[in-house]
């Protein structure tokens, strides 16, 4: 038994003698690390004091390397949902997959929705010319609020620019496509509006969603209004921050709103994060217009900041078309971020972002479509730039778009089958038909607020959209086949976070006279009562 | 203003006069006057010329009209020719018909320096994948730690010596601070540091050469002020690939025109009262020129991807995208709430690894299969300069029935045979392609973008993308410049061919009635001889500049006829001293530096973008500034032959034309 032992511990001589030595050398390459001393010192009074504490930390060092070592993509592989298939498993799966087609075919409803947008022979403006009928229409589809389109003035400028610059920019802002035509436009829009600087951006309707998703991040707060168009939709998805949502133009509930986040944050003892108000000057959806100097006071007391659309009420309401700064007599620097449209009230192309400097300055490195987008075509910036001139200088444009406006609400307001849901002043106009089929919300008003969390409001009232769709393209039709053009208001239903009600939009602009504000306003009135008389 | 028979499309004759914008009209008291200037300018011009003048001098009026621009001509001081870019070396004899503006589109007239881009069928794609020696690497990550030290101690000290500049960085009167400290370290303590690089403002064209305005910055680059003076660069990173960044010629021509007719805008969004007879003709002519059924316009690049790619996808869907894809892109995947995986940028192994683990897995958690998988890839990778293995994925599509979406952003127009983009330069069926996807920014000197594919989805995207119910429609003269300028790449069949027929063919020329009646181009563009021209003096320019860089011992990425060409400098703080010394030439030259977190940590670099409008001494230019810059720099760092400049430049042809 003895000799047993003795002869094993013989036979692992060797293997002792060679650990041992590789040990020395171990020990011998470490002191020869600098600062291993410090190392080797620290571990060993820590472990004299508390030989616990050694394990402690050599676990810890090892569930570090862990972690560091764990993959940080998103593949599934070892998660608890991963199935293990052979390889032939896997042709298998892979033969009997078949995919959706990408794109359904249009269903008949979804051509003729289609086919029935006019297209404009040669130039548009008030009065153009469509190429399926080869007829001349009283314009209230298109966004020329401010007349600006085939101004001549500006197509002069234009074409001395296009013989300077050329088209395009070729490039993004950051790399040689800053031309200064766009330092310009961006001067002229701050001046206009009385913020320290703008930031121009190559598309409108792209702006506002990388503007706040440049300034909110995850764990911030968006308290935004339940009737916030769509592109200020994508731009909360865009940021993933926390949004909290109050009712359409409520500002009382805004108020509650405001309020319970500030509870909430109270309770849970949260940190001080970014806190935005989000909401529209003049709405894309139905035209309400915001009271700014309570909207200002609000954020004041709740220490917001607000971002401002004014994609609709910028060039088109106050009285040289400063927005709706001018309107109320704020100042525009009482707003963080002030968004409008290049494109929809200066008859360009682009949209821009005011506000300090610090804002703007942000933008110019944080903004993703500013960054990596090309820059806007030169002629389009100075088109816009000579827009804001001609604005400045020729106040009477907004009265007459005003007078306009006032003369076509007076034909429609008297109208009995629609409602109109837009503010008087706005040079956009709504019009919903009167006798929605079941609107539940009058039978059960509960008194219980709406929740904050969700988009969509209490009691929402439900309408027949396709059938609501139907009648309103009809009076479309017919006010075109009488010489007026106007459209229903485009949607995308099912990927809209509310479905706004069906409705037909009007535009209105300073280039067309009074006399045919009231004729096109008389057509479509004759229009509606035709339809909705021949539906009962 | 403009006169009434203007209207009515006037002959265009290659006069001077015309070269007039209306400003001049009005800055020019009378057509004597302007005569005087012009003649002036044209004497000064000449007999600077004459020193080196050999061949015979063309005609007075033609030759002031080749080499120089309309504000040249008129300014009241001569254009100094001292940085060597307002003539061409060799200058055009009476025998070249020359309708372009040097400074803004070269001239080149050697036949030599001509290169077809197509790719060779059987052989690999050619990829330059070169590690520089280790202590590169051990100084880039030392350079970084350096900078991240000073940054915080710059910090540290700052708070407590200048609250008032970190105000806006810390929390303050009860608000969270916009950006905080933390965020924005990188912005602050390495980009501020060299922001001299970024942003420049320029005037004029973006052609050949670019005119920037002069700057300077008392504070360290937080804030510029103008000086008023300009300099003229050559410019090599403009995405200008065919050259139609031009303020004169047919194409300009056709947008004035076109100002004319339809003035700035089309005031809305496609489905509401903004789509014009303009929209209809150029969306028909995208898709015969990219050989699809149909093809959707809108009116900005980056929005084309963040509001399609959204209308394509919904939940249950997979997006499989490279790794190197583009921001918009991603923002679009982002807001089609599908799956996102990513593979390895070009690896075709990862690729299909990853497609055999998603198929065989379905969707997370419920192992439902996936309604659809798109799998995103772009034709030429912006930051890379690499080609997608576009024959590989077709054969992986046709094995695992996935979607593919192809963004030819900046492959459109500047590869291929007939400028077609991927599908062309590797000779394959573009029908092969579900969606084709690009802009027309970089080829074709205009602004937007496009998708194409079947009738079906096309209609589909129409009503389900973002951008036709919400965002403004493409702009009028946009919309011209584009279609003239592709219209000049296909090329005009002759009005008597029968449009069926012609629409049949593909690669093949446009037909008249894919074109607005009124305009008129000029026979060159017509018969797309100049297009071709452009495709071919792109392809040379491309191939001679990524392969005379690898001869002078730089390490380049990507493939050898991609126009995007990145020179590697590793180290960060060579970024902007090679931005400075290129600047700070006798021939200026401006570049662009990028580095994280637009590339990965360690690859800094420097992107060329070469044109067509660049010629072969242009290249040769950069060649030379490269070659003594490296060496100061230390950045000929790959092993393997080298040539002396003088033998690259003088074996250009041979250079581009050997194959692999």
């Amino acid at each position: 038994m003895s000799t047993a032992i003795g002869g094993s511990t013989s036979a692992l001589e060797p293997l002792f003698a060679f650990l041992s030595y590789v040990l020395i050398q171990a020990e011998f390459v470490f002191y020869k690390i600098p600062g291993s001393h410090v190392v080797a010192r620290y571990v060993k009074s820590s472990h004299q004091n508390d030989p616990g504490r050694t394990v402690l930390e050599i676990l810890l060092a090892l569930f570090a390397i862990r972690t560091l070592l764990q993959s940080r993509t998103r593949a599934d592989n070892g998660e608890k949902h991963f199935i293990q298939f052979s390889e032939k498993e896997v042709d298998e799966l892979v033969d009997e997959w078949t995919p959706e087609p990408l794109g359904a075919p249009l269903t008949p409803e979804e051509q003729s929705d289609l086919a029935s947008v006019p297209v404009v022979s040669g130039a548009n403006g008030p009065r153009p010319k469509l190429a399926n009928s080869g007829k001349q229409v009283l314009n209230l589809a298109s966004y020329n609020f401010t007349g600006l389109a085939g101004n001549e003035v500006i197509k002069v400028r234009a074409i001395e620019t296009l013989r300077k610059y050329g088209v395009g920019s070729c490039g993004p802002p950051g790399f040689y496509g800053t031309i200064d035509v766009h330092t310009n436009l961006e001067r002229d829009i701050a001046d206009f509006l009385g913020t320290e600087a703008s930031i121009l951006y190559s598309q409108g309707f792209s702006t506002i969603p990388c503007v706040i998703s440049a300034f909110a991040k995850r764990g911030d707060i968006i308290v935004a209004d339940r009737g916030i168009n769509f592109a200020i939709q994508k731009g909360l998805q865009i940021s993933r921050s926390t949004v909290r949502w109050f009712d359409h133009n409520d500002l009382k509930n805004l108020e509650d709103v405001l309020l319970s986040v500030e509870k909430e944050r109270r309770k849970r003892r949260g940190p001080l994060t970014r806190r935005f108000i989000v909401t529209e000057g003049i709405f894309e959806k139905d035209g309400a217009m915001v009271d700014l100097p309570k909207l200002i006071e609000l954020k004041h007391k709740y220490k917001y900041r607000l971002i401002l659309d004014e994609s609709i009420s910028f060039g088109t309401v106050g009285r040289t078309g400063r927005g709706l700064t001018e309107l109320y007599n704020v100042p525009a620097t009482q707003i963080d971020m002030i968004i409008g449209s290049v494109a929809n009230t200066l008859n360009s192309s682009g949209g821009f972002c005011a506000g300090s400097r610090i804002v703007v300055d942000h933008q110019h490195i944080n903004s993703t479509s500013f960054v990596f987008s090309a820059a806007v075509p030169a002629l389009l910036a100075v088109s816009a730039s000579e827009g804001i001139n001609i604005l400045r200088n020729t106040p009477s444009i907004l009265s007459t778009l005003q007078e306009n406006v006032r003369a076509i609400r007076a034909v429609l307001d008297r109208v009995e089958a629609i409602t109109i849901p837009s503010h008087p002043a706005s040079p956009i106009i709504h019009i919903h038909l009167r006798s929605a089929p079941t609107l539940s919300a009058s039978t059960s008003v509960s008194a219980k607020p709406p929740n904050p969390a969700t988009p969509a409001p209490r009691d929402a009232p439900s309408f027949d959209i396709a059938g609501e769709e139907r009648l309103l393209q009809d009076i479309v039709d017919e006010a075109l086949a009488q010489g007026v053009w106007t459209t229903r208001a485009r949607r995308l239903r099912g990927q809209e976070l509310v479905e706004a009600r069906p409705s037909i939009r009007l535009a209105v602009t300073a280039a067309l006279s009074r006399k045919e504000c009231e004729r096109a306003a008389s057509v479509i009135k004759a229009a509606v009562v035709k339809v909705v008389t021949k539906r009962k | 203003m403009p006169s009434p028979i203007a209207l009515t499309s006037p002959p265009r004759q290659d006069s001077i006069f015309k070269k007039r914008s209306p400003s001049y009209l009005t800055a020019m008291r009378s057509a004597q006057s302007y005569l005087i200037a012009l003649s002036e300018a044209d004497a000064r011009a000449r007999v600077r010329d004459s020193a080196s003048v050999t061949s015979t001098p063309a005609l007075s009026l033609s030759s002031s009209a080749t080499t120089l621009s309309e504000d040249t001509v008129l300014n009241d001081t001569p254009y100094d020719n001292s940085d060597g870019l307002a003539y061409p070396t060799v200058p055009p004899t009476s025998e070249h018909i020359v309708s372009a503006d040097h400074l803004q589109f070269g001239f080149c007239p050697n036949e030599n320096y001509r290169y077809k881009s197509a790719h060779k069928p059987g052989t690999k794609l050619e990829v330059h994948e070169q590690d520089p020696p280790y202590y590169i690497f051990l100084t880039t990550y030392m350079s970084y730690l350096l900078l991240i030290c000073m940054g915080h101690i710059r910090d540290f000290f700052g708070k407590r010596f200048y609250p008032a500049l970190f105000r806006h960085l810390l929390p303050f009167d009860g608000y969270a601070p916009l950006n905080s400290d933390f965020d924005s370290f990188y912005t602050r303590r390495f980009k501020t540091r060299i922001d001299d690089c970024f942003s420049a403002p320029v005037t004029g064209v973006p052609g050949r050469t670019i005119n920037l305005l002069d700057r300077e910055s008392k504070d360290y680059y937080h804030t510029f002020s103008l000086t008023g003076t300009t300099t003229r660069a050559l410019n090599i990173s403009s995405y200008n690939y065919l050259g139609f960044a031009q303020a004169q010629g047919g194409c300009a021509d056709a947008v004035e025109e076109c100002l004319r007719r339809y003035g700035v805008s089309t005031c809305g969004a496609r489905l509401e009262g903004g789509t014009s007879e303009l929209h209809v003709t150029g969306e028909a002519l995208v898709a015969s020129f990219l050989g699809q059924e149909d093809a959707l316009i809108s009116s900005m690049g980056f929005a084309t991807n963040s509001t399609i790619i959204p209308a394509l996808l919904s939940r249950g869907s997979l997006l499989i995208s490279d790794e190197y894809n583009h921001a918009s892109i991603r923002f679009g995947a982002r807001l089609s709430g599908a799956n996102v995986r990513t593979f390895k940028h070009n690896n075709m192994k990862s690729l299909e690894s990853l497609l055999r683990e998603v198929i065989s897995q379905g969707q997370p958690k419920t192992h439902r299969p996936w309604k659809t998988i798109l799998l995103v890839v772009e034709g030429l990778y912006s930051m890379e300069g690499t080609l997608v293995d576009l024959p590989t994925i077709l054969e992986l599509k046709k094995k695992y029935k996935f979607n593919l979406f192809v963004d030819e952003a900046h492959s459109i127009g500047a590869l291929g045979p007939h400028g077609r983009g991927v599908a062309d330069y590797f000779g394959v069926n573009p029908r092969s392609i579900d969606i084709l996807m690009g802009t027309f920014t970089k080829s074709f000197g205009a602004a937007g973008g496009y998708v194409a594919g079947s009738k079906a989805l096309i209609d589909r995207l129409r009503l389900r993308g973002h951008g036709g119910t919400y965002a403004e429609s493409i702009a009028p003269p946009v919309m011209v410049q584009i279609l003239a300028s592709m219209a000049s790449i296909m090329g005009v069949a002759l009005p008597t061919s029968s449009a069926v027929e012609v629409a049949q063919q593909h690669p093949g020329p446009a037909h008249p009635s894919q074109l607005p009646a009124w305009m008129d181009l000029p026979p060159t563009l017509r018969d797309g001889s100049e297009g071709r021209m452009r495709l071919r003096r792109l392809a040379f320019n491309s191939r001679y500049l990524s392969r005379g860089l690898a001869k002078l011992g730089f390490i380049t990425f990507g493939h050898t006829d991609s126009p995007i060409v990145p020179l590697v400098l590793f180290n960060l703080g060579k970024m902007c001293v090679f931005h400075r010394m290129m600047r700070a030439r006798k021939t200026p030259i401006v570049v662009v530096v990028v580095s994280y977190p637009a590339t990965p940590l360690v690859t800094s670099r420097v992107r060329f973008c070469v044109s067509a409008s660049h010629t072969k001494e242009d290249i040769d230019t950069i060649l030379r500034a490269c070659d003594e810059i490296g060496d100061v720099l230390d950045l000929k760092l790959l092993p393997g032959e080298r040539w002396p400049l003088e033998r690259i430049m003088n074996n250009a042809a041979e250079l581009v034309n050997t194959d692999d």
